[in-house]
């Protein structure tokens, strides 16, 4: 397991090494996260590898990637801890005749309490908490990654608790007592931006914004993750996605999508992208009938243009009228 | 470097971008971390940790390159470029131009290019006080390049060179010179480029902070604002938006209205043996339909164009919206939004509703609303009245209200005039008040999100 990187280009080719492509701006701020031990905030559209950015990140540093998952109405009780109370019933079940011989010699029903309460200890402790994602990543033996994607789904109130969590990564169970990160852990907070995130929170974090890579950039991505298909057409693909994303569509398709097309393209067994192909998959990168319909008239449009330019093209070398005179005059 | 730091720091919060302190010892700690050397690692660093919002990264990218350009670049010495023969050539031809300008060809044969003060009273004397943004960067620099006699100095290059084939030197040595001289003369131009940069930087960054606070901005009546002054406010309702979305959500969730729904708390507890350790509770979510019903003549323009940008921008705490605006007449203008985003939407209504020599007549719109659309009015429905009361002597229909009100789970009245006003002149408002639910005086954008908030309670 490696720790820590002597500069961004390491952290770079290490992340290459999981298969993935950072740019300069990505590896100077993951290492600057790692320097500086702040969480990486990082926004963007949908499908441009955010979360696979914290996976390789784990997979460079070698730390288990913990996920918390945000929705709306997301708790702590779903984000940090919560008390397994099947777990709590089913022992104080099983340790009926233990607890009876506990009280057996009690006279009053004060003092049963007070020998129950004395016992308290057993009930509340770290073997009936359910860590859950946060309380995990704060407990783990070994340092870890803490991915907390899409942040901007859950709720104001627990960005609030985010940060006093994210803060000083100590956590506070009445019954226990207050936990302590062995190891602050990597910190992974993604955003599609459909809300405006909290100031303080922007404030604690190194921000990071991903938008769509650059045709060659993706290229490599396809070539990487999709080595089956063949150079042709795989950027005949990626020239295709990046006109689609010109397009006003309510989806653009991000690399994922890319990925998914370029991973049917092999199972379909295409040597290049024909209309036909591109008809049957497009559903694949565009997720809305409206976009698909948009996307086809388009490139209908794209294509139609390219015949008209090709045949004016041809029309300048050979006139259309009298193609015969022309080549008996050369001959 | 610090102190270059700090600068940047400074100009970047005159651009109205938010940094903390705590954010710009990120920035200092970062870029200890990543050094100076690389510099697309630094920009890097520095944007991270400074910028984070998409819609300050334009400030960043003009505001970095003031501060951080290429550096000035140390001019290219005659000695490294020539050899000494054409040097002594350079020299006897300089000889023949006017005094100034041989000063500053010849401070360009040691390798030295502007002094600072040269350059400050050139920015001064090109109108830097008159420069408002940093989009003034090219002007200023034009004229500050005016100022310090480049142009003149490119024309005398020219002349330098042609009087040099005169005299018959070799197309090399004269090739070699004019390479010089041309680079020279760059070198010169960013310089200025760069200065008028920092100049106007500095500048923004003493004079904006004025323009930084908008808490009064808040407060001042719709009807005083200036143009610029509502374009700002626009920008600001969005935020109040997502603020009073964010209140309403939540006090959707956790509302005092939450019932305890039996049967999901015994399934939910069945692992339990059935003790309640967990309740549910139902999820109520009964979203209100608002009808809104907006007087746009003249005097209510602003007030309304406000509240529709308002009340469609949190329109994911709302089940149904539907506007209607009326001057004489009452006209349903729900089809603009759909679909459309309401700062377009908003204008684009006002426009197609111009306010004419008619007069207002609220008792004749309402009785065209009734007519025509009390179907979408019923036990759900919030129904708020934008308008000042006045009737031009109309006829108030005050009664239509009136059953309005009861046929609607609430009807409110706002009013961008105090109460103190009502009943005066040709305002009925004495007449509406007792028959609606709540009137709230909404004349500034405080007032009126207040009152919008009120309808989410």
């Amino acid at each position: 397991m490696r720790m820590s990187f002597p500069s961004p280009e390491d952290l770079g080719r290490s992340l290459g090494e999981q298969q993935y492509i950072a740019s300069d701006d990505i590896t100077t701020v993951l290492y600057l996260a790692h320097g500086l031990g702040k969480p990486v905030l990082a926004e963007g559209p949908a499908g441009v590898g955010k979360t696979e950015l914290a996976k390789a990140w784990a997979g460079a540093t070698g730390r288990e990637l913990i996920r918390l998952q945000c929705y709306e109405g997301l708790d702590e009780t779903k984000a940090l801890y919560e008390w397994e109370y099947a777990k709590q019933m089913l022992y104080s079940q099983l340790l009926r005749d233990k607890l009876n011989s506990l009280l057996a010699d009690t006279h009053s029903l004060a003092e049963a309490a007070d020998r129950i309460a004395s016992e308290e200890d057993a009930f509340f402790s770290m073997r009936f908490l359910l860590a859950r994602p946060l309380l995990k990543a704060i407990l783990s033996e070994e340092p870890a990654l803490l991915l907390i994607d899409e942040i901007d789904r859950a709720d104001a109130e627990f960005e609030a608790f985010l940060l006093e969590v994210l803060s000083d990564f100590q956590v506070t169970v009445p019954e226990i007592g207050t936990l302590t990160a062995k190891h602050h852990p990597l910190v992974v907070l993604t955003s599609n931006n459909t809300r405006e995130l909290s100031e303080a929170l922007k404030r604690r974090c190194l921000y990071l914004f991903i938008d769509y890579p650059d045709l060659e950039t993706e290229l490599a991505v396809v070539r990487l993750r999709v080595p089956d298909l063949d150079l042709a057409t795989a950027r005949q693909a990626v020239e295709l996605v990046h006109r689609l994303r010109q397009l006003d569509l309510r989806k653009s398709p991000g690399i994922s999508e890319t990925l998914d097309w370029a991973r049917a393209l092999v199972h379909l067994n295409a040597k290049s992208i024909d209309r036909e192909t591109l008809q049957h998959t497009l559903t694949v990168l565009l997720k809305y009938d409206r976009d698909v319909q948009l996307a086809r008239r388009a490139l209908q449009r794209d294509a139609d243009r390219r015949r008209q330019t090709e045949a004016e093209r041809r029309a300048r070398v050979l006139p259309p009228d009298d193609p015969g005179r022309e080549t008996n005059s050369d001959g | 470097m610090d102190d270059r730091m700090v600068k940047f720091v400074a100009a970047l919060r005159a651009a109205g971008v938010r940094i903390s302190l705590a954010e710009s010892q990120d920035a200092f700690a970062a870029i200890q971390a990543v050094g100076v050397m690389d510099r697309r690692r630094f920009r890097a660093a520095l944007q991270t940790t400074l910028v984070k919002d998409r819609a300050d990264r334009p400030a960043f990218d003009t505001l970095f390159p003031v501060y951080f350009g290429s550096g000035p670049r140390a001019m290219p010495s005659a000695e490294d470029q020539l050899t000494p023969e054409q040097i002594d050539l350079l020299r006897s031809a300089l000889a023949t131009l006017a005094d100034e300008l041989r000063e500053m060809l010849e401070r360009m044969l040691d390798g030295q290019g502007f002094s600072q003060q040269e350059l400050d009273q050139a920015a001064e004397r090109a109108g830097l006080s008159r420069a408002r943004s940093m989009a003034d960067q090219g002007w200023l620099a034009r004229r500050m390049a005016q100022q310090l006699g480049l142009a003149q100095l490119m024309a005398d290059i020219q002349m330098l060179l042609n009087q040099m084939a005169m005299v018959g030197t070799n197309p090399q040595d004269r090739a070699d010179v004019q390479a010089f001289l041309e680079a020279g003369l760059a070198n010169l131009q960013e310089q200025v480029q760069r200065q008028a940069g920092i100049s106007l930087a500095e500048r923004m960054r003493e004079t904006v902070p004025q323009q930084l606070d908008d808490r009064p901005l808040m407060d001042i009546p719709f009807q005083n604002l200036s143009p610029d002054e509502i374009d700002r406010l626009k920008h600001e309702v969005s935020r109040l938006a997502a603020r009073l979305r964010t209140r309403a959500a939540l006090r959707q969730k956790r509302g005092k209205g939450r019932r305890l729904d039996p049967k999901s708390t015994l399934r939910a507890n069945l692992r339990h043996g059935n003790v309640p350790f967990v309740l549910v509770h139902r999820v109520r979510r009964k979203k209100a339909h608002f009808t809104l019903i907006c007087d746009v003549s003249t005097s209510m323009r602003p007030v309304v164009s406000f509240l529709l940008l308002l009340m469609y921008q949190v329109q994911a705490q709302v089940g149904r919206t539907r506007s209607f605006a009326f001057i004489d007449h009452m006209e349903d203008i729900s089809q603009a939004f759909d679909g459309q985003r309401p700062e377009l939407a908003v204008p684009e209504v006002l426009l197609r509703l111009p306010p004419g020599h008619y007069n207002t007549n609220l008792g004749r719109s309402l009785e065209g609303f009734f007519r025509d659309q009390l179907g979408g009015v019923d036990h759900r429905t919030t129904v708020i009245i934008c308008g000042d009361g006045r009737n031009n002597y109309n006829p108030p229909r005050a009664d239509l209200v009136g059953q309005l009100a009861r046929k609607a789970h609430r009807l409110v009245w706002f009013n961008p005039e105090p109460p103190a006003y009502w009943g005066t002149g040709d305002s009925d408002m004495p007449a509406y008040a007792p028959r609606v639910h709540a009137v709230f005086q909404v004349a500034n954008l405080r007032q009126l999100t207040r009152a919008v908030d009120q309808l989410f309670l």
